[in-house]
């Protein structure tokens, strides 16, 4: 997987690296079970304090998308195929969604674009495949 | 004339050489160590720098040539050197001049306006890192094992005083004990151990990947890492065997005098040769990857203008870097980050095995 950060830009480190793997995790790039490098070589190959990496590392452990053991290393918790969900974590998630669309309506974009530019980033996940008896259903509804 | 000063003479050329053809090695991102995005990679400054450079550098590589050529017959160990030294200070001068134009260029006209400076790195060169070449160790440590073996038996034969260095006629000759017979089996050691050491930190070193084309950089960097280290692994052997040819003249196995003792530096110049032969063609395909004619857009990422770290383009130090050793922004290779405690505690351990071995020779009476 290939990590782009920009050190000198608005967003703090940290967040442009958690932000990173949680898009990676989310397009098949890094499905649950693979490892990531640790703290310090990740540092190291950034030119980023090992804290910052530390941080980053700690929010998606927080949230459930990384395992860090001392003998296993750190790997991905959980990807799109590992079922629903924590319980309450939608609600959160969904305040933030709204301040993020917020954002955009006030800044004028009209709602088709919102939807057209929803659209394109759920295009590039890698959304789990539906089960075979679902899908045969869903066809003979159709 | 004696196998220091010929050695000498021959490298005051070839150094004059490889001097004048590193920018052709140098990545376009990177011309004279100067970052620039990828879009004025090929400005006018920079054409006209890289033009000037070269003819300025080959002027100072024929001067010394010509120099060493006249001075030839004197013969003297040290005057090369100084040639060296001068032909070195000259180079330096050129690589600054072409630097601080292409510096005010680009400051003054603001080329990294408008883009995105990014760092990129690739998570499976930690989670599936290249191997080093083991294997490649073997003839060196063959080689070291054989001058051991032959060292023992000869040893009960050696006579009570030996000569010194490559035990031409003029040597000095010095008490026989374990540490006058075996110095060039210490030698190899001390040789393998640090060149090998470096190798492995090298190996595990952070890569270097061009944000505007990171897998096909990343690609490039790999091949430069293999080829580069498979030849210093080789060159590593040579030196040994030149050790080992030196330690069986010491031995009187065999007596060579005069400029035919340069034959047992032969192996060492081979290895030399082939290291950086292999590392201009490496190191060149890097630079210049195939397909790479295209002109970037405007859009396109730029590495980080990072020039503030590097001292005259050529000394990294970087506090906030926990990075140990990077890779060097002029020709090819890699450098230590001065910045970072850990690279002088390298250089630091250098030093002391330097010195550690010269009291060695001092307590030897060599």
């Amino acid at each position: 997987m290939l990590l782009s950060i920009e050190p000198d830009g608005p967003v703090p480190i940290y967040q442009q690296v958690r932000d990173r793997i949680v898009e990676a995790i989310a397009d098949g790039q890094l499905p649950a079970g693979s490892g990531l490098p640790a703290t310090r070589q990740l540092a190291v190959d950034l030119g980023i304090n090992f804290h910052t990496v530390n941080k980053a590392y700690d929010l998606l452990r927080q949230e459930g998308l990384l395992r860090i053991g001392r003998k296993s290393g750190t790997v991905v918790q959980r990807d799109a195929a590992s079922g629903p969900p924590q319980p309450g974590w939608e609600q959160d998630w969904a305040g933030r969604l709204r301040t993020l669309l917020a954002e955009a309506t006030a800044q004028g974009l009209p709602a088709d674009d919102i939807i057209r530019h929803c659209q394109a980033a759920l295009s590039g996940f890698a959304f789990p495949a539906a089960p075979a008896g679902a899908g045969a259903a869903e066809g003979a509804r159709a | 004339m004696t196998p220091a000063a010929l050695t000498g003479y021959v490298t005051v050329p070839l150094f004059g050489a490889l001097i004048c053809m590193a920018p052709a090695v140098t990545r376009p991102a990177l011309p004279f160590g100067v970052r620039v995005p990828p879009a004025h990679a090929s400005a006018a400054v920079i054409r006209r720098e890289r033009r000037t450079y070269y003819w300025r550098s080959a002027a100072v590589a024929v001067c010394c040539a010509a120099t060493a050529i006249i001075f030839w017959g004197a013969g003297s160990w040290w005057l090369p050197r100084i040639i060296l030294l001068l032909e070195a200070a000259a180079d330096v001068t050129c690589f600054r001049l072409a630097r601080k134009k292409i510096s005010a260029v680009k400051t003054a006209e603001g080329w990294f306006a408008g883009f995105r400076q990014t760092v990129v790195a690739d998570t499976s060169w930690r989670t599936q890192p290249e191997p080093f070449p083991v294997r490649w160790l073997i003839p060196a440590i063959a080689v070291i094992a054989a001058t051991t073996v032959i060292g023992v038996t000869r040893y009960p034969h050696l006579p009570a005083h030996l000569a010194t260095g490559l035990a031409t006629p003029g040597s000095r000759r010095v008490p026989i004990s374990p540490a006058s017979a075996f110095a060039m089996v210490i030698s190899q050691l001390y040789v393998t151990g640090i060149w090998t050491g470096l190798l492995a930190l090298i190996y595990r070193s952070r890569p270097e990947i061009d944000p505007a084309d990171p897998a096909a950089s990343l690609r490039g960097y790999r091949r430069l890492l293999h080829a580069c280290t498979r030849a210093a692994l080789t060159m590593l052997a040579l030196v040994d065997l030149t050790f080992l040819l030196a330690a069986l003249q010491r031995w009187q196995l065999y007596n060579l005098h005069g400029a035919s003792a340069t034959l047992l530096l032969l192996p060492a110049a081979a290895g030399v040769l082939i290291l950086i032969a292999v590392a201009m063609r490496a190191g060149r395909n890097w630079a210049r990857p195939a397909g790479s004619g295209q002109r970037p857009s405007r859009a396109a990422a730029a590495g980080r203008d990072d020039d503030r770290f590097w001292k005259a383009g050529l000394a990294y130090i970087n506090r906030t870097d926990p990075a140990i050793v990077v890779t060097a922004r002029v020709g090819v290779g890699w450098t230590l980050n001065l910045g970072n405690p850990a690279a002088w505690l390298i250089i630091a351990v250098i030093i002391a095995t330097v010195a550690g071995l010269a009291m060695i020779r001092i307590a030897a009476g060599m």
